[in-house]
């Protein structure tokens, strides 16, 4: 093997394009540890390898496919080699191998050089080599995956880390309320007094530590009534993902309805499979139809009485279709409306809800956004206010 | 010329004559010796993590035996173990180091009433300053072994304030100046993933994720760690666990939950796990902790659990699909 440090270099660069976070100062470690191992344990690079560039989770299941993929590929399924391009050989044994030859032994005159410079120009020699095609199409095939335009069935764990982000950003995006309560900071502005003289007991009345205290700001409490009556049955699922991600990001309550209203906040806090099926349980007694002003009846009068007002928002998913009275949900989105609510209504397809109740109720409603996949929810992520 | 040196700094950190494949062997069975069953990855990481100096970041589910590992390697390299452990709010003060206000306060007074003139230099030394974990892992004249435990529950500005000793093995007093370590500590943090932590303090670590054992290795945990109980009684209940896991639970059970399992059911001389999940429903206690997991387990469900153990995993994950699709 010539060139040891570039083969170790080319992994380095399979793993970046494949999300891990490997520099230099990580493939510095790797070259380390695969001096420092013997020949006889050449199945612990694998391990050590892992510890050093594994950053997450993630990055740990991923890691037996990738390694794989890169020193054993004939061990992957469904791999395929296209043909023309000569594929260098990559033998772990022959390169740890030939690398405590080269940096322990015979010193040529590439071995002259440090190890860092080595690494470096390793990196730089992949780096080139694979940017130049990145952005290419190969064959009429882009390398640029359509994403955001996914169905909301697909989700792959980039997409569910994408929606986190966008779930974040939405959340930074949301006014922090002043309040008029103090509360206790080590950079704060004003002194408190009381905690400063309780501490000063210890230093004989000194007081050597003083207490400080900032203005508290509060973020709005949001609440999301997701609609998973029959019409809405291809939306709710990507709903539902993105009901989570604010549970996660802005400790929303979530509830879910169609004829009756129920909270499902506790079953979408923690990550499962089963969530969707779990939800189908709680609604499982429902009957036909979509009853939306009962349930906001429901939901404003029982669930969040004592929780909305003036820093509540109250975010609804659903397409408009509603079995009350016409007249019914204006009244009732405008009792959420006199607590100090803000009502957003988010909407699958491409026109704003147009029924005679929606049309009733448009004064009640601040905003309308159309939500139908991620890049939707980007959109409203960068100019929701 | 440059390489060789490089080659010589990492081999001179561990013991030049003695190959690596003993060393990890060494570790392994040292671990073992004190009940704690590390497979081949963890040893190798941990091995690694001496080898180059850097501190290990072990992620898993509570339960799994993140912070046991600190224990059992301190143990067993006979080294000091300090433990720093995390919560919200945590600071400077309470991790590294503080003055000791009430002594300093003291010698003003005292001086006082004394010829002898105090300086600011007298009263920053060393014999004002309280030590605080981190501190103490720095300044410890023996190599040591330092838990920083469930660092996910202490905020981004306390793990900022990790980076320096983490990456250089120093605190920066600022009325001292910069105190080195004098043998670097073996760093072992623990996080359970409730908090997303900063890319800058994983790329100073090693990584980790502890996973819940399989069966083989749970039972050897389970035997090394409650000998005097019955073999019979440890694997049918390994084996229950195991199942348990597979469950759709809120707080999947970890290893110390079964630990705790099988030493109730042996105080309760329990030989072997008994068919009727009545008798099990009070010791249930030891392995379900949130009153969702206590509901969902109702005893036609322990039964379901208790009957795969003779049906095969697939007859009870058939029943579990069922049972779910019922409800």
């Amino acid at each position: 093997m010539a060139n040891p440090i570039g083969a170790i270099a080319g992994f380095a660069q399979l793993l970046r394009a494949d999300g891990l976070k490997v520099g230099i100062a990580e493939q510095q470690a790797m070259v380390l540890a695969a001096l420092a191992l013997p020949l006889a344990q050449i199945r612990q690079v694998s391990p050590a390898w892992r510890a050093i560039a594994c950053q997450s989770p993630r990055d740990w299941k991923r890691w037996p496919e990738l390694f794989d993929r890169y020193w054993h590929p004939h061990r992957v399924r469904g791999t395929i080699r296209s043909s023309g391009l000569a594929r260098p050989s990559r033998d772990l044994r022959q390169v740890v191998q030939s690398l405590q030859d080269q940096l322990g032994t015979s010193p040529s005159s590439s071995a002259r050089k440090s190890l860092d410079t080595a690494i470096n120009d390793a990196t730089n020699a992949t780096g080139d080599a694979t940017d130049a095609g990145a952005d290419r199409a190969f064959g009429g095939a882009s390398r640029t995956d359509p994403l955001h335009d996914r169905s909301a069935t697909q989700w792959l764990p980039q997409d569910l880390s994408q929606l986190e982000t966008l779930a974040e950003r939405i959340a930074r995006r949301l006014m922090r309320r002043l309040t008029r309560r103090w509360r206790t900071h080590p950079r704060g502005r004003r002194l408190d007094l009381r905690r400063t003289l309780r501490s000063s007991l210890a230093t004989g009345g000194v007081p050597l530590q003083p207490s400080w205290r900032r203005v508290r700001r509060e973020r709005p409490k949001v609440f999301v009534l997701v609609d998973v009556s029959r019409s809405m049955e291809t939306h709710a699922q990507l709903f539902l993902r993105i009901a989570r991600a604010l549970v996660l990001a802005l400790d929303a309550r979530v509830f879910v309805f169609h004829t009756r209203l129920a909270e499902v906040t506790p079953l979408l806090e923690r990550d499962s499979a089963t969530v969707q099926e779990k939800i189908n349980a709680v609604t499982a007694g429902f009957g036909g139809g979509t009853r939306i002003a009962t349930s906001l009846a429901d939901f404003h009068r029982v669930h969040a009485r004592a929780q909305l007002g003036r820093a509540s928002r109250v975010w609804i998913f659903s397409d408009g279709f509603d079995a009350d009275e016409p007249h019914r949900l204006q009244e009732e989105l405008r009792a959420i409306q006199l607590r100090g609510a803000r009502i957003v209504w988010f909407y699958p397809g491409s026109a704003v809800p147009a029924s005679t109740a929606m049309n009733g109720a448009h004064h009640q409603i601040e905003a309308f956004h159309r939500l139908n996949n991620l890049r939707d929810l980007s959109e409203i992520a960068t100019t929701f206010l | 010329m440059v390489r060789r040196s490089v080659r010589q700094e990492i081999l001179t950190s561990a013991v030049p004559t003695t190959p690596a494949i003993s060393l990890t062997g060494t570790l392994r069975e040292g671990l073992h010796r004190v009940g704690y069953i590390a497979d081949e990855d963890l040893s190798t990481a941990l091995w690694l993590a001496g080898e180059l100096q850097r501190p290990l970041l072990v992620e898993g589910d509570a339960g799994v035996g993140k912070t046991a590992l600190a224990l059992a390697l301190a143990t067993s390299q006979g080294r000091e173990l300090v433990r720093l452990q995390c919560h919200e709010g945590i600071d400077l003060a309470q991790a590294a180091y503080e003055w000791n206000y009430g002594r300093q306060l003291l010698a003003i007074r005292l001086g006082e009433h004394s010829d002898r003139t105090l300086s600011e230099n007298d009263l920053f030394s060393r014999d004002y300053l309280l030590e605080r974990p981190l501190l103490k892992a720095i300044t410890s004249a023996q190599p040591c072994v330092l838990l920083i435990d469930e660092i996910d529950r202490s905020d981004e500005a306390f793990e900022a304030f990790l980076l320096e000793i983490l990456a250089d093995y120093q605190i920066t007093v600022p009325e001292l100046g910069t105190l080195r370590a004098l043998h670097a500590p073996q760093v072992i943090l623990t996080s359970n993933g409730t908090r997303e932590l900063s890319d800058a303090l994983r790329r100073r670590c090693l990584y980790h994720w502890l996973d819940y054992p399989n069966l083989a290795r749970e039972i050897d945990i389970v035997r090394t760690t409650l000998p005097e109980a019955e073999s019979r009684l440890i694997e049918q209940s390994v084996e229950f666990v195991q199942r348990l896991r597979r469950e759709d639970l809120g707080k999947t059970p970890g290893v110390a939950e079964t630990l705790d399992w099988v030493r109730a059911l042996h105080r309760l001389q329990f030989k072997a796990l008994p068919d009727d999940p009545e008798g099990l429903m009070a010791t249930l206690g030891c392995l379900l902790k949130t009153r969702e997991d206590r509901f969902q387990m109702e005893p036609r469900q322990i039964h379901r659990l208790l009957a795969g153990r003779r049906e095969g995993t697939a007859a009870g994950t058939t029943a579990g699909v069922a049972g779910h699709s019922g409800d």
